[in-house]
């Protein structure tokens, strides 16, 4: 694909010299320095030391999501079933765990084990009943909202036990040496996704299988074992984000997974990861997830109506996409 | 199969069904339209059994016709839906361009004749529009459809709550009369005009020429088709028939809302898949999506009448589209026999 180097001139030569991956990572850093720096001057304030912990803080949860979503989309898949494989996760947790932080201990790989398990039926469905990955997931999406809604009644109830496990609170919401620990968590996901991506065979063969499933399959790539594990890793992802969200907010609520469908793919595009599979990295995506938080952040608190964050976000991911999203001229 | 969206020239063509009989070869090529219409005729007879169960009478007038009437916007969205699809692209942003079209028809049109008729012909020219950036940005931006569509869907959402900020409105009764009447079979006749429409389109060289593009850029290209004019107008063809859906949506809902658009998306791409269209392009009939979008619809009405929760509803839609997508898969292989073992990785 564009493992081409593109001649580029002047003091570029270092840039040009990256690896694509890296290069398309470093601006998606740049660009959240920019959007905090443009922050900083319209709201002063913005970019201080609370300001960015919050940013960040928020931002780690569409990190989260964008993990498992990064590992789809490098196999040329996409993920739709993230935001009520996150809900369904969510409340699986607290009404499982009632509260007790005693229970969580048990309920916590529970609800984690059972998002991977659904997350490798998509799987199984892309890779073995060779259904597309969007209608797997929509199908799966649609199936996770359904039962959630008739399971709960429609709403958590007071009695249902809808608050986290206070020790999960604690953990979320606590910090070590002044790092939240959310943000360590994120920070553990995103060295463990660096060696998986960048060191392990897994990884190679993941970046294989992105640029041409057929070739890997033939160079002994086990093309459909690989997609069920990735999916199950992003139903995975996702049931972690869930955990996490309630824990962070207390509570439970029904929708709570609906934004991070668009920001999970927002982040990954943003970050350079090829919505066509091979190409990108994670560390990419989790800058992304931070601009795209800063970004609203800064619009949030210029009193920016809702319609108008939402326009900022569709031309946001337009103008990022036209700016280094596009394929190779081969084509058309 | 991974899904992508281009097929790339050195990946193998699904090789050609045997064409030891004719109806073999036939439903071999239109393994999902057959199917399509399997499921329809399956859907009506149970909706009529649940119905004569219930009711101990079969549905009348009234009740078919509304049935028709609240297919219609998904019809619409659907056979634009499939334009797009057939390119081996998507578009996302059908629901966000029925929800302006929706917004924009019960704020602005007024009762007078003439403002409902120019209202309706500023939505549908507002749609093409909308497509014609998505198609000019996937065409000559060279960027993924999912991507585009993506962006432009989170564009017009925002632009929906600018026109309509809160839900409320009222559509004329005018346009409600004319276009979902419960007791005249109106709907029927946009039923009939869309089929019409995608008779025509389909037999037009861009008919042609969009099957080609979603079988085989590259191949297209070398043929001599004009891969990008093509994209183009699949869009812009997707986007004029989701603001028509649009306008039809305010006119059985006779109000409007911002969001009630939203659920389109999905459902339009839901139909086509249902309807037997290839996600993969270069697979499908636009009748195909019309028959998608009448088996969703009936699908609601059997699940209302066999009493499920309605918030059981998504479910029971999910596991269908599953189920339907992964039927249409294996009957291929099925009827493609020989090619079983191959034709999966």
């Amino acid at each position: 694909m564009s493992t081409v180097e593109h001649p580029e001139r002047g003091g570029f030569a270092l840039l040009s010299r990256m690896k694509p991956d890296r290069r398309l990572g470093l601006y998606a850093l740049a660009a959240a320095i920019v959007v905090f720096v443009v922050g900083q001057l319209i709201q002063p304030g913005f970019a201080s030391a609370s300001g960015v912990k919050t940013v960040l803080v928020v931002a780690s949860f569409v990190g989260l999501v964008a993990a498992g979503q990064t590992l789809v989309v490098l196999i040329g898949g996409i993920d739709l079933s993230v935001p009520w494989m996150m809900n369904s996760m969510a409340v699986l947790l607290t009404t499982a765990a009632e509260g007790s932080s005693l229970r969580a201990a048990w309920v916590v790989p529970v609800v984690l084990v059972a998002g991977a398990l659904l997350g490798a039926v998509n799987g199984l469905g892309v890779a073995v009943l060779a259904v597309p990955a969007v209608v797997m997931t929509l199908g799966m999406n649609g199936v996770l909202q359904g039962l959630t809604l008739g399971l709960t009644g429609g709403f958590t109830c007071a009695s249902c036990g809808s608050s986290a496990p206070p020790v999960l609170a604690g953990a979320v919401n606590g910090s070590v040496l002044g790092i939240p620990g959310q943000l360590i968590i994120v920070l553990l996901v995103a060295v463990v996704m660096t060696v998986l991506l960048s060191w392990t065979s897994f990884g190679r063969r993941i970046y294989a299988t992105g640029t041409n499933p057929r070739a890997s399959a033939l160079a002994g790539v086990n093309v459909r074992a690989l997609t069920i594990a990735l999916y199950a890793l992003s139903g995975l992802f996702a049931a972690l984000a869930g955990i996490l969200l309630t824990a962070y907010g207390g509570k439970a609520t029904l929708g709570m997974g609906d934004p991070y469908l668009f920001q999970s793919i927002a982040a990954v595009v943003i970050g350079g990861v090829s919505i066509l599979g091979g190409r990108g990295h994670y560390l990419g995506a989790l800058a992304g997830s931070v601009t795209l938080t800063a970004l609203i952040s800064v619009l949030l608190a210029k009193d920016m109506p809702d319609y108008g964050r939402d326009m900022v976000y569709g031309v946001a991911v337009l103008g990022i996409a036209l700016l280094y999203g596009r394929s190779e001229r081969d084509e058309a | 199969m991974t899904q992508t969206q281009t097929r790339s020239p050195q990946q193998p063509r699904p090789a050609p069904a045997p064409a030891s009989t004719l109806l073999g070869r036939l439903s071999a090529q239109n393994t999902g339209l057959v199917l399509a219409w399997l499921l329809g005729v399956a859907m009506l007879v149970l909706y009529l059994a649940l119905f004569a169960a219930r009711k101990s009478a079969l549905p009348g007038n009234f009740e078919l016709t509304s049935t028709v009437n609240n297919t219609v916007p998904l019809i619409f969205a659907a056979l634009g839906q499939s334009f797009a699809v057939l390119t081996s692209g998507l578009d996302l942003s059908v629901g966000g361009v029925m929800d302006v079209s929706n917004s924009l028809a019960a704020s602005q049109m007024g009762t007078s004749p003439g403002g409902i008729l120019l209202w309706t012909v500023l939505i549908l020219l507002f749609g093409a529009a909308t497509g014609l950036v998505n198609g000019l940005l996937v065409a000559y931006g060279r960027l993924q459809p999912i991507l585009v569509t993506l962006g432009t869907l989170a564009i017009l959402q925002g632009l929906a709550l600018k026109v309509l900020p809160q839900p409320g409105g009222t559509t004329p009764p005018a346009l409600t009369k004319a276009l979902a009447d419960p007791d005249a079979p109106y709907g029927l006749i946009l039923v009939a005009l869309a089929c019409l429409i995608w008779f025509v389109a389909r037999r037009t060289s861009f008919g042609m020429w969009i099957y080609a593009v979603g079988n085989d850029r590259v191949a297209a290209r070398a043929r001599g088709v004009p891969v990008r004019r093509t994209l183009v107008l699949a869009y812009v063809t997707s986007g004029t028939f989701a603001s028509a859906a649009g306008i039809m949506l305010a006119a059985t809902t006779t109000g409007g809302d911002a969001a009630s658009g939203d659920v389109f998306t999905l459902t339009s791409i839901a139909a086509v898949v249902i309807g037997g269209v290839s996600l993969f392009g270069g697979r499908g009939s636009g009748i195909g999506a019309v028959l998608g979008a009448f088996v969703l619809t009936l699908l609601i009405n059997v699940l209302f009448f066999a009493s499920v929760d309605p918030l059981y509803e998504p479910f029971y839609e999910g596991l269908f589209l599953v189920l339907a997508a992964a039927a249409t898969t294996l009957a291929g292989y099925w009827l493609r026999r020989g090619q079983i073992g191959r034709g999966l990785r």
